[in-house]
């Protein structure tokens, strides 16, 4: 008691580890707003995360790491020809959101889901769009994701993007960005889930002193989204989880969800299309399936429609669904919306389709399919970052401010052979959280993106609270791709009036 | 339930069993070894057999090294290209496990996963150069909690008899296996010292958790007839033959309950063996009889085995569809053979 008035409340080493934390100059911070500061709405709910000391985290975040590592939360290494695994490397440090930016984000997210799906039913339907002079049909149609063979098709209950992943960065003003959309088959749904049970199991009481909202519904709400898009109210609907196999990077995900759904998870060959209808086989004979949640390609779904060689599809899909028999989710072609150049036309479809201002803007891009666009690229591909629009885990990419003259040449020598497949963007200064460095047992400033989960069927969207933080692990790198040294944290939204 | 998925459940029942064994008999003959009353090579040589693995280990080492302790050792613990090595053994397991993660249970799953982590660990290298008793003890007790865990948190369906089949199936195999070569080597040897003899027949009894149940059935009396009796025969016995046999055939009912379902071969040919069992008298059992016997035994489990695989897993029929590529290679070399 006595010395409770002497003592300061928390020992000097605690006070080290956040205290002694220096912001990235030019950046926007999640936490801190300066040297040692954190944010003043923060400093409540973060009160007792704020306090940990450096063992205190460094044990906490081995602890983690084994945790996640016995309980195989993990991603196959496609160059390995062993198909070993590694675990996806996870910072315990969260990223944390506030009421009023999810709030934002939440209605930015369910404005643009519902410009996409009104830009897909016109893109596979009358191709009104193309009225507007700002959005250019070569553009669209140009994609290689566009599929022709589908126009004309709706799907079951008329939706679309049943599952979206859209990723959003942060500018040195604070204000959140789309860098890009995945409607096709998004991933890392089940990261969320498992960062969030090892951040619990790890720090209880800091967890629970923020008032953090739930991420762990997720499953039970996208079963029951499945289960309502099924063709026909005849009762008990047979859903699926669709796997390329266990060798896919992503093989985890999809048992993780069939698991927590507690429905089927199938490969290709499990399916089999008799007449009008799909059907699983079973050790007691065929079973009708009624919505396939799959995890394959738009390419290798049916090898009677798209790529013949394909082992991963059910010859015949594509005509069953036509016939309004299956649901697939999400439904093919939607990759004509998420094109890296189509992609930069969304702030057009909001306006056109809802006559709506974009709540979240998008990052400025020029499509070098456009000629003054093309100019203005090759002429500052040192400032640019410069995206094949076809490629996906930070592949294909001139990252301009950090590139050498030879890489530039090639872009250039890429660009001009084949403008329709770039695109380019100024590089944000993507805000960064601070993230546990073992090898200095210090925290650093490290980049981050975000990407939430919006979930749609007959009654409209829902957003995950919370999302998939990807870190930039590397000092000074801003490719936060799990394949290019990324790796994840535990999303906090915060509680309103927390 | 989709064949594929029942192929891995039966594998991944196969792959957690014979690694309980292996871990088994390896910290069995450890502990005979010790007592230095018996050449290593004829300590280590039955287990090689028992393993299934002699032709492959003499063409890489060479006859004489059976009788090299550590390089048995080192072949049956981690290596990698033995297919039936305790590493590759956990690594299959998981591998099917990891497949099916869908259909096991999380604590079926994170204790296997565990052990195949733990093999793979510096803990567990330090553990092997360290006496090795204690990772035997460990690879045996995590085996035995994912076969508990098995029956107590999953579901008591079809997924579940699968695997206990694969178990039974494998258990069948290793019991006859373990005591026919035990059997034959000590009938070629002639008659050696009783105390000796009486400690390699409670040697092989403790290599298939038996010697206690065995002591209960038979007050004490160890000989050579009684043994083989009570590993092929004893119906209480969870390891014996008999017992193996019959529990397989429940299973297999079970999945194939219902008139016009396949596997009706598998189920008939596992029903003879059984019959035949239990019509065995223990008296015939002596001399040549008992090699006799236990070929006939493993032969029948085999073909039992290759029934249910193409009746009921999809194996052979489908095997254009590409799923083998999917499966560990070495699987087909795990299949019970003498």
């Amino acid at each position: 008691m006595i010395s409770a008035r002497t003592a300061p409340v928390s020992p000097p080493a605690t006070r080290d580890l956040f205290g002694s934390y220096e912001p990235l100059p030019g950046a926007w911070d999640e936490l801190f707003v300066g040297p040692g500061e954190a944010r003043p709405g923060l400093r409540r709910p973060l009160g007792a995360l704020l306090s940990t000391g450096a063992d205190e985290l460094a044990s906490a975040q081995g602890l983690a790491e084994r945790s996640l590592l016995n309980e195989g939360v993990t991603f196959s290494v496609y160059s390995d020809d062993r198909g070993s695994e590694r675990i996806f490397p996870f910072c315990l440090v969260p990223r944390v959101i506030s009421a009023a930016d999810w709030r934002r984000i939440e209605t930015g997210l369910e404005q643009r889901i519902r410009a996409l799906h009104a830009f897909l039913d016109d893109v596979y339907g009358p191709q009104r769009i193309f009225t507007s002079p700002r959005v250019p049909a070569e553009v669209v149609l140009g994609s290689k994701h566009y599929l022709p063979q589908l126009r004309g098709v709706v799907p079951p209950h008329g939706v679309r993007i049943h599952i979206a992943g859209v990723d959003l960065i942060r500018g040195p003003d604070g204000a959140f960005r789309v860098l890009e959309d995945n409607l096709r088959t998004p991933s890392g749904v089940s990261y969320v889930m498992e960062n969030r049970l090892v951040t619990k199991r790890v720090f209880p009481a800091k967890f629970a002193e923020a008032r953090v909202r739930r991420v762990d519904h997720y499953p039970a709400r996208l079963a029951e989204l499945l289960r309502g898009v099924a063709p026909e109210d005849d009762g008990d609907p047979l859903v699926v989880v669709h796997t390329p196999g266990p060798f896919n990077s992503a093989y985890f995900e999809h048992s993780f969800l069939a698991r927590t759904m507690g429905v089927e998870l199938v490969e290709g060959p499990d399916l089999q299309v008799v007449g009008d209808h799909l059907f699983l086989r079973t050790t007691r004979g065929l079973r009708r399936v009624h919505v396939v949640y799959r995890r394959v390609d738009d390419a290798f779904l049916d090898p009677e429609v798209f790529r013949p060689d394909s082992m991963l599809g059910v010859p015949g899909l594509m005509r069953v669904w036509a016939a309004g028999n299956v649901t697939i989710t999400n439904a093919p072609g939607n990759g004509v919306a998420d094109d890296k150049a189509v992609c930069a036309l969304v702030p057009e479809m909001v306006r056109f389709y809802l006559g709506e201002e974009p709540i979240i803007a998008d990052v400025p891009t020029f499509i070098c399919a456009r000629d003054d666009d093309r100019q203005y690229v090759l002429e500052h591909l040192g400032e640019l970052v410069v995206k094949a629009v076809d490629e996906a885990g930070g592949y294909g990419m001139l990252m301009g401010p950090q590139s050498t003259a030879a890489e530039r040449e090639e872009f250039r020598r890429r660009i001009l052979a084949e403008p329709r497949r770039y695109v380019a963007q100024h590089r944000v200064e993507l805000s960064t959280c601070p993230t546990w460095d073992p090898a200095r047992r210090v925290l650093a400033p490290r980049r981050v993106d975000l990407r939430p989960f919006i979930l749609t069927g007959r009654d409209g969207s829902w957003v995950l609270p919370g999302g998939l933080t990807r870190v930039a692990l590397r000092e000074g790198s801003y490719v936060v791709n799990s394949s290019q040294g990324g790796g994840s944290k535990d999303t906090w939204v915060l509680q309103e009036g927390a | 339930m989709i064949a594929r998925v029942a192929d891995h459940c039966f594998w991944l029942g196969r792959h957690i069993e014979r690694t309980e064994s292996t871990a088994r008999v390896l910290q069995v003959t450890g502990a005979l070894a010790l007592d230095a009353e018996l050449p290593p090579v004829r300590c280590w040589h039955p287990v090689v057999i028992v393993a299934g693995q002699e032709s492959d280990f003499i063409e890489r080492y060479g006859a004489a090294a059976l009788g090299d302790a550590e390089l048995v050792q080192r072949y049956l613990v981690s290596d990698e290209d033995n297919p039936v090595s305790l590493r590759r053994s956990v690594a299959f397991a998981r591998e099917n496990a990891r497949t099916i993660r869908d259909v096991v249970s999380l604590e079926v799953w994170q204790t296997i996963n565990e052990l195949h982590v733990f093999l793979g660990s510096e803990e567990a290298e330090a553990m092997y150069l360290d006496g090795r008793d204690g990772l035997y003890a460990r690879v045996q007790r995590s085996t035995q909690l994912a076969l508990g865990l098995l029956r107590s948190t999953m579901l008591h369906d079809a997924p579940l008899d699968y695997v206990w089949l694969g178990v039974l199936l494998e258990r069948v195999s290793q019991t006859a296996r373990l005591l026919d070569v035990e059997h034959h080597a000590l009938l070629a040897e002639g008659a050696a010292h009783p105390v000796l003899e009486t400690a390699l027949w409670l040697s092989l009894l403790r290599g298939c958790s038996g010697s206690e149940a065995f002591m209960k059935r038979n007050r004490g009396k160890v000989t050579g007839a009684a043994v083989a009796a009570f590993l092929i025969l004893e119906p209480r016995f969870p390891r014996s033959v008999r017992y193996c046999t019959a529990s397989a055939r429940d299973r297999l009912a079970a999945i194939c309950a219902g008139d016009d379902l396949p596997g009706s071969r598998a189920l008939a040919r596992l029903a003879a063996l059984e019959r035949w069992l239990v019509d065995l008298s223990p008296e015939t059992l002596h001399g040549g009889r008992v090699h006799e016997v236990l070929t006939y035994v493993v032969d029948e489990a085999h073909a039992a085995c290759d029934a249910v695989m193409s009746e009921l897993l999809g194996r052979g029929a489908r095997e254009q569809g590409g799923r083998e590529s999917t499966q560990p290679q070495s699987q087909s070399q795990t299949q019970m053979q003498k």
